[in-house]
């Protein structure tokens, strides 16, 4: 009976693994397709250059904290850690920004 | 999920239109043979309306975020099997006086 007793510090929480896999693909869901709109907007505007990367990453800013907001601030009762949140998909969704961006870049020549 | 939708499908249609303009707008430059750097403003404007819809519907429309807490309320599992191994039905329960005036104290 006494065996049952508190969990220790160091103890692994268990997490419901597959709401954990639905919200981090959530997340990436968002951010590709807000990466693919950026590079939209970035080549009609005629970015080009470190401009456009500057563009993009204040896009995936903007967007970290539309999801931070989403999961009202309280980021540890959806994901096991802060990086999920704020990092993970950011360079993923890089490349399809830049895919967009060279398509849309000819709009102005 | 069907506003969310809508909105971003109200985003994407300002950006092709605004994506038009640009062209229309490059084609007038080119026979007036003016330099260019970038549209003018109402497509700009007509740019970030398109850029603001888009990225609210981006957020709003994947699936909303679910709790990952084992304990939390929504995490519970209420529901056993009804399985007949586990079921008792001759017990000491049948001794207990029948008063129908019980109440369950909650």
């Amino acid at each position: 009976m006494a065996a049952a007793g508190g969990v220790s510090s160091d103890d692994v929480p268990i997490l419901q693994a597959e709401n954990l896999t639905s919200n981090v693909k959530s997340i990436y869901y968002s951010r590709t397709f807000l990466s693919i709109i950026g590079g939209v907007v970035a080549g009609i505007w005629g970015f080009t250059g470190l401009t456009g990367f500057i563009f993009y990453f204040l896009i995936m800013m903007v967007a970290s904290i539309g999801l931070l907001a989403k999961s009202k601030f309280s980021v540890l009762t959806y994901f096991d850690n802060w990086s999920r949140i704020l990092i993970e998909g950011v360079f993923g969704g890089l490349m399809s920004f830049v895919l967009f961006w060279t398509s849309h870049t000819d709009d102005l020549s | 999920m069907g506003i969310g939708y809508a909105v971003g499908v109200l985003g994407g249609a300002i950006l092709a239109h605004a994506a038009y303009a640009t062209i229309q707008y490059r084609a007038v430059l080119k026979i007036t043979e003016e330099e260019f750097t970038r549209p003018p403003m109402d497509v700009m404007m007509e740019l970030l309306l398109g850029l603001v819809l888009c990225m609210w519907a981006g957020l709003a429309v994947p699936t909303k975020f679910l709790s990952v807490l084992p304990h939390s309320e929504e995490n519970r599992i209420v529901s056993l099997p009804a399985n007949l191994d586990f079921m008792i039905f001759n017990h000491r329960g049948r001794a207990l006086p029948a008063d129908e005036d019980l109440k369950l104290k909650t």
